[in-house]
């Protein structure tokens, strides 16, 4: 009984994304983001986008705490914010992808990059969330957060995914959608260029 | 999903008989969404955790996903009349809607192509005209081009120069009757003047007129260019030489004196 409970605990910790009853009409997505700068504009302008009821749940880094263990819904989306400016977001959603039950990468993943535009990010840094993306069949998606617009964007394209992870389309599920959606490395990402 | 749609329907107005068969299928879609929530908690996951094998696991669930399609039956929607004539009325509300916003956008869409198709009929008008400008153009240049011959050419050079020869002619004529009219001969002009004011110095014979001095200096302008300069002998009337380098028509050598050329007009 003792090591059942141990065992238990351990899988807890790992989040999963079957464990949990769904709610009726209702999505839940977590932010991973460890710089906690464009998790909350966006929680507030996925509330108000949708159609359909939509928990936001923010996180810094995963395992998540095991004391809201019980309170928390299931999650159908996991979103990594990745910021391209610092080596450490990377390296931060890298650890947090540990915690995660592989059940979330059939479709249920999604990286969410932003800052891309400064001029003075390293372009092979770019490449490795592209290949990390890649390696995890999930989607990648490209943020503006500087602009209201592209926040507004951003978070269109986020609420399409959630609504296919979390079942709210008759016909489609997340594995269906995230064939289509999933990142596909280029051909050409580790040829050298030219100019 | 049904279960959700159905449920969203749900409204109050239903009779009682149809509310109770809604429930009913709610109900019975939960019991086995929790039968299958329990078995997935129990089962093990034979998917193996490390990246590397995501595209494995991937491959197992889209094909076990695939068997599932293809052995799902289509279900019906409950029986009773009232409920499929609620959910049949959502759907096309649904619909109209979907289809009103494709025709806007078809609308706008063919609003824009409009408008691109009077930019470019106003673009090949331009162009069209442009074509039959210079296709005038070059007709014009033909029918010139056959009507020229050498020897036409030639007759007309030879009228040109004969134009210019005449020109240049009716020039020195001019310039001959100003210099005759205003500039008198030296030795007939000043004797008189000479022999009232100062009758000591002797005049000179040989002087030649200002028409033969810039006659002198025409020549040797054009004759030697890169050496223009006419000394000055007796036979210049020093008043005349001096007028001409006054009026800026001849300019002294800048280190002979004796030495004058006519200023470069041009």
């Amino acid at each position: 009984m003792k090591l059942h409970y141990v065992v238990f605990s351990i899988v807890m910790s790992l989040l999963k994304p079957f464990s949990k009853l769904p709610g009726l009409n209702t999505a839940n997505i977590l932010l991973v983001e460890s710089e906690e700068q464009l998790q909350q504009p966006l929680a507030d302008v996925l509330v108000e986008e949708a159609t359909f009821t939509v928990n936001v749940r923010l996180a810094k880094t995963l395992p998540l705490p095991v004391e809201n263990e019980e309170s928390r819904p299931r999650i159908d989306l996991v979103v990594f914010i990745i910021h391209l400016s610092s080596e450490l977001s990377l390296q931060s959603a890298e650890a947090s992808l540990k915690h995660l039950d592989s059940g979330y990468f059939l479709g249920k993943v999604c990286f969410m990059v932003t800052n891309a535009r400064d001029a003075s990010v390293p372009p092979e840094r770019l490449d490795a969330v592209r290949k990390l993306a890649a390696s995890l069949q999930s989607p990648l998606l490209f943020a503006e957060d500087q602009t209201p617009n592209g926040l507004t964007t951003a978070t269109e394209r986020l609420l399409t995914i959630l609504k296919g992870a979390a079942g709210l389309v008759p016909m489609a599920t997340a594995l269906y959608l995230s064939n289509l959606t999933r990142y596909s490395l280029p051909f050409d990402i580790d040829q050298p260029t030219f100019d | 999903m049904t279960e959700e749609v159905l449920g969203g329907l749900a409204p109050t107005q239903l009779s009682g008989a149809a509310q109770g068969e809604l429930m009913d299928l709610c109900e019975q879609q939960f019991a086995q969404l929790e039968k299958l929530q329990n078995e997935i908690i129990l089962c093990e996951s034979d998917f193996s955790d490390s990246p590397q094998e995501q595209s494995v696991n991937r491959l197992i669930a889209t094909e076990a996903e695939l068997k599932q399609w293809l052995s799902t039956e289509p279900e019906l929607l409950a029986e009773n009349s009232e409920v499929l004539l609620r959910a049949g009325k959502a759907e096309m509300l649904k619909l109209c809607s979907e289809l009103e916003m494709v025709f806007s956008c078809s609308e706008a869409k063919r609003d824009k192509l409009r408008e691109t198709k009077v930019c470019e009929e106003k673009w090949l008008e331009d162009k069209t005209q442009v074509l039959s400008a210079a296709m005038n153009h070059v007709e014009r240049l033909k029918m010139e081009k056959e009507k020229l011959s050498e020897q036409s050419v030639l007759k007309d050079t030879k009228m040109k120069i004969e134009k210019m020869k005449a020109y240049e002619e009716s020039l020195m004529d001019c310039l001959g009757d100003i210099l005759e009219k205003h500039i008198p001969h030296p030795q007939n002009g000043a004797s008189g003047y000479k022999k009232t004011k100062n009758a000591s110095t002797e005049p000179e014979e040989d002087l030649i007129s200002l028409g033969e001095i810039l006659e002198q200096l025409m020549n040797k302008v054009l004759e030697t260019p890169h050496d223009p300069y006419v000394t000055i002998d007796n036979t210049f009337w020093p008043p005349y030489v001096e007028m001409l380098l006054r009026y800026g028509i001849a300019v002294r050598h800048q280190e002979n004196n004796f030495k004058i050329r006519l200023e470069t007009f041009c």
